[in-house]
């Protein structure tokens, strides 16, 4: 492991950051898988697919946004705080300092996607057995919901170094992230501005293809997988090159 | 900041500073030629040329605004020269191998993550430059920061932060210490401590590019001068060769930088 990559895993456990992000993802995934799992009415659970498009799937939505929000962090919070000065003085070699950022938030990432995917499966079966609902999923899916969360997590991450070194100032490439997944791919999915399937080649909706949501309109698994990696390795070769030629304030 | 002030710590000076006659023929520790820096229309250096022999403490004195900082930033790699070359060590900062270990260097006073500790700052950067660990308990001790290392950088003092910044450009015992304005918003305390640290630093024949625009304050410890204004290289002097005609540097310097106004 390189002297960079091993910094900025420290620089990670040695503040609240991370795990603060880390809580409030688990939070919001008992919040909202309890939501659907208690409320939703039972129809909608008929079949196992629709179990992990209503239910399960968030695990995976939420591990991947915050990650990327993680990604995106590593870099804008030394921008923010200054101490990207002192990183870049000790190592000169912005590439190295970016893509050490994007192995630090990618090992962290698949840490957040494993237990993401992990309480989402879990507290959904719960839910659905107190009321009665027949659990569908089975033990592949279930693998491929927790994996595929920790792999959509990883890619998520790397996207999010990759928009932090591009974008440098945090609350508009937090917020930008944020608006993305929430709102501008909920919009761009299926044919609501008339470009047929092509929303589903979008990174937030390939993520989810990854741990198997909606089959029936997103891709398959390993096509996902790959067509994210490749958002990823762009995203953070595009963040290293706009890191290593703008000048630091 | 007196006139007054001024004199007094010429007179300081004068009788503390240890002959420390060197040998060795004098390496150029760092080297800027012809350097430009250009942001859109605003020409933040111009033009400008210097060196800085080993063994000395150099003074790079102007008002804010003066190019001080930007010159700085391209010496140590942060920003692109628009035209002209800025060397440490006879080498671009960016291409030089392991830069920490010879050059140290604090451009802000509070480049730190208020949520992270002092220890723990220095640590992430030691690790980074693969400086031991024991070499951050060293650092902390010598700014007499070893007792609160473990609190939050959030509650620091600036006087502290100012230290901390210190501690971490003497993680890699640099040959080169550069310092942007290390005495800004320190009280007469920290102000007399820092002094006593460049006068150490530098008697044990390393090399000091201390800037500031408060003269009393460097006035003591330095023993070159560098005036910039405008982006221009005003003066560059010994100070003994500046005050010899009976001034203080800073009416030297008064007259340098509005004279030619008035």
């Amino acid at each position: 492991m390189s002297a960079a990559l091993r910094a900025e895993l420290f620089k990670q456990r040695s503040t609240r950051a991370s795990l603060g992000l880390f809580a409030t993802m688990i939070v919001l995934i008992l919040f909202v898988v309890l939501l659907h799992g208690l409320g939703v009415d039972a129809g909608n659970f008929d079949t196992a697919s629709k179990q992990i498009s209503v239910l399960f799937g968030w695990g995976e939505f939420l591990a991947a946004l915050f990650a990327g929000l993680l990604g995106a962090m590593s870099i804008t919070g030394e921008i923010r705080h200054g101490t990207i000065r002192p990183t870049l003085l000790v190592n000169p070699r912005r590439q190295k300092v970016v893509l050490a950022k994007v192995w630090a938030s990618m090992l962290i990432a698949i840490g957040f996607g494993l237990a993401a995917g992990a309480v989402a499966a879990g507290v959904g079966t719960v839910a659905l057995e107190s009321r009665g609902i027949d659990v569908l999923v089975g033990a592949g899916d279930y693998a491929l919901l927790i994996l595929g969360s920790a792999a959509a997590a990883a890619l998520w991450a790397a996207i999010g170094v990759g928009i932090g070194s591009l974008v440098r100032n945090q609350v508009p490439a937090l917020v930008g992230i944020v608006v993305w997944f929430l709102f501008v791919e909920n919009l761009l999915v299926g044919d609501l501005a008339g470009v047929g399937e092509l929303g589903r080649l979008l990174p937030a909706a390939a993520g989810k293809a990854i741990s198997g949501q909606d089959p029936e309109t997103l891709l398959a698994p390993g096509f996902a997988l790959a067509l994210l990696a490749l958002y990823a390795v762009v995203a953070a070769l595009v963040g290293a090159r706009a890191a290593s030629r703008r000048d630091v304030a | 900041m007196s006139a007054d002030g001024g004199a007094e710590s010429l007179l300081d000076e004068d009788s503390a500073r240890t002959p420390a006659p060197r040998a060795l023929p004098r390496q150029a520790v760092v080297t800027v030629e012809r350097l430009t820096k250009r942001y859109g229309e605003i020409v933040a250096v111009d033009d400008i040329s210097f060196s800085l022999e080993a063994g000395t403490v150099t003074g790079f004195l102007g008002p804010n605004g003066a190019g001080k900082s930007t010159t700085l930033r391209v010496l140590l790699g942060l920003a692109e020269p628009t035209k002209g070359e800025a060397l440490v060590f006879n080498q671009r900062y960016r291409e030089l191998e392991q830069p920490f270990r010879r050059i140290g260097a604090v451009l802000e006073s509070n480049d730190f993550d208020p949520g992270r500790s002092g220890r723990d700052h220095l640590r992430a950067l030691a690790i980074a430059a693969e400086i031991p660990r024991s070499r951050v308990e060293e650092v902390l001790e010598l700014v007499e920061l070893a007792g609160d290392a473990h609190r939050k950088v959030r509650t620091y003092s600036l006087g502290m932060r100012q230290r901390l910044g210190l501690a971490a450009a003497l993680l890699g015992d640099p040959e080169l210490l550069v310092l942007d304005e290390p005495a800004n918003g320190l009280d007469p305390v920290g102000v007399h401590w820092l002094r006593r640290f460049l006068r150490d630093f530098a008697g044990a024949g390393r090399t000091v590019l201390v800037s500031s625009h408060l003269l009393a304050e460097v006035a003591q410890a330095v023993d070159r001068v560098l005036i910039i204004n405008s982006g221009r290289i005003v003066v560059a002097a010994p100070l003994d060769e500046l005050t010899r005609g009976g001034q203080t540097l800073e009416e030297v310097y008064l007259d340098l930088i509005t004279g030619s106004a008035s």
